[in-house]
């Protein structure tokens, strides 16, 4: 239950009416300040649950794009990795948290304006237009 | 119940090995994306939120098939995604039924008509169809007008071939449970096999996170919905899970019951949340702190799911397990479930449209405790 704070009692979350959902925030565009070791770490946290594409720089100078799909804490910088994709590599690519200079939320976020009450104010705005068969279309893959 | 009788038999042995070897951490389906592109682009989806390069990965037929056998699991279900978009799918449906698998292929049917020939309908094949509810109610969840009535031409044309055919709903706050029972009514009439069902789950990755609804939300809208059932309605699912979610029953969750595998690996906890990966099926089930996960411990990530790929697990173990759940199991396949206040609950929900959304009222107190 990495990174959880508030928990539930049974009884609370038996008398939920609505959940309460996860809020979003805005990382697109973020270059988040990593002054320590626990400014990575929650830096990471955040770039694993990131529906897009980030830039890390590694303490080489290297730079590498990704999309982190996992991460592994340990004791040490050294004991956790990310593992993740890069646009352009087939196989999986792992890496240590103790390589990693900065991070750069540099990707789309990929669900980023698609809320429900989007798709109604759309769909409404067209069929007041005398539009027919509305719909949302997956994006491109470019 | 409309699973056939070799499907139960298959599931209820490996519960019965189980038990006797004492063994608690044991699959019964699969969940096995072989992508994650799709042809929809629902705001309530939480499996469609990637960058390009990782929506045109796959798995290829090699690596579905060590999924299948490193896991053991009787039944596949293969979500996504849309399955039908994998390029591959036709050889990998043939590889797990050659295995001698339960495999259920979950398809929006947009691409369903066309490719039906491709298939060959077989006991050990069932084309699980994403229907959320009547006409409207669909098209406006699946954000695509037209898109029922595609589907459901996919669906006629799959039971004129004898393939088997289930549809698969998922219902969000502001379902009505007239709509759904008026959908139980239409979709029986397809011809289909049985109805899955299941309560949405907020994936934390889904564009909308607003429409989720809570336990005792979802409770009043399956006791109204699923009491005083008519003879006709058949639902391919464990009919305890059904109580359980008409709030007849109490039970924890079993994310091991339906491990996950896709293009990351093997998915912790399990198919809705996205905790890590795991390299093996092996690594997942020692590795996994699964006492983090569940209602029970507070996981603000559980607190709303009453899913069945969490909870049907926990239903189908607890009516094979003892002569108590059986009982229970055989029971329920009888009952109509008459409730005169799950009526009056359906006499008092007004119909509305899709597109308005309007939450459904809180009924008196009375009405909307459990029965467990």
């Amino acid at each position: 239950m990495t990174a959880e704070v508030a928990k539930y009692t049974l009884e609370q979350a038996e008398a939920l009416e609505l959940s309460p959902g996860t809020e979003h925030l805005k990382l697109e565009g973020w270059v988040p300040e990593l002054a320590g070791d626990e400014d990575l770490r929650q830096a990471l946290e955040k770039a694993f649950d990131y529906r897009g594409d980030v830039t890390l720089t590694l303490k080489t100078g290297e730079r590498v794009e990704a999309y982190i799909f996992n991460r592994q804490t340990g004791p040490t910088l050294a004991e956790s990795f990310l593992q993740y994709f890069t646009p352009t590599a087939p196989d999986k690519r792992k890496i240590s948290y103790a390589e990693i200079a900065r991070l750069e939320f540099t990707g789309k976020d990929r669900a980023a304006g698609k809320h429900w009450e989007d798709w109604v104010k759309n769909y409404n705005e067209k069929k007041a237009a005398g539009e027919k068969n509305i719909a949302l279309v997956p994006d491109k893959l470019e | 119940m409309a699973i056939p009788i070799s499907q139960m038999w298959s599931v209820a042995t490996l519960v019965w090995k189980n038990k006797l070897k004492g063994n608690k951490h044991y699959p019964l389906v699969l969940m096995l994306e072989p992508l994650f592109r799709c042809n929809l682009a629902c705001a309530g989806c939480g499996k469609v939120q990637y960058p390009p390069h990782i929506l045109k990965k796959q798995l290829t037929p090699a690596e579905c098939f060590a999924a299948v056998e490193e896991c053991g699991a009787p039944m596949v279900s293969l979500p996504g995604g849309e399955p039908l978009l994998h390029p591959q799918i036709v050889e990998i449906v043939e590889g797990l039924v050659a295995r001698k698998k339960y495999v259920y292929l979950c398809t929006n049917a947009l691409e369903l008509k066309r490719r039906l020939p491709e298939f060959t309908p077989s006991k050990y094949l069932t084309f699980s169809v994403h229907l959320d509810g009547q006409r409207e109610h669909h098209d406006f969840s699946v954000c695509r007008e037209g898109g029922y009535d595609i589907a459901v031409e996919g669906i006629k044309e799959a039971v004129k071939r004898g393939f088997r055919v289930t549809t698969n709903a998922t219902f969000f706050d502001g379902a009505d449970p007239n709509g759904i029972r008026g959908f139980f009514d239409e979709v029986m009439d397809m011809g289909v096999e049985g109805i899955v069902l299941s309560p949405g789950y907020s994936y934390d990755k889904a564009p909308d996170q607003t429409h989720f609804m809570g336990r005792a939300r979802v409770r009043r809208l399956f006791r109204a919905a699923l009491s005083n059932r008519k003879a006709n309605w058949k639902f391919n699912m464990s009919p305890l899970f059904l109580e359980f979610l008409m709030g007849d029953r109490k039970y924890e969750c079993t994310p091991w019951g339906s491990p996950a595998y896709n293009i990351f690996g093997w998915q912790r906890p399990c198919y809705l949340l996205q905790d890590g990966y795991a390299e093996s099926y092996k690594e997942l089930i020692e590795t996994t702190k699964w006492e983090e996960y569940g209602v029970a411990s507070g996981n603000p990530k559980c607190q709303n799911c009453m899913v069945s790929c969490g909870y049907e697990p926990t239903a189908v173990s607890d009516g094979f397990a003892s002569i108590k759940g059986f009982l229970a199991m055989v029971r329920a396949n009888f009952s109509k479930y008459p409730d005169p206040q799950a009526l009056k609950m359906l006499n008092e929900s007004a119909p509305r449209s899709a597109a308005t959304l309007v939450k459904i009222a809180a009924p008196e107190r009375s009405l909307e405790e459990t029965n467990a």
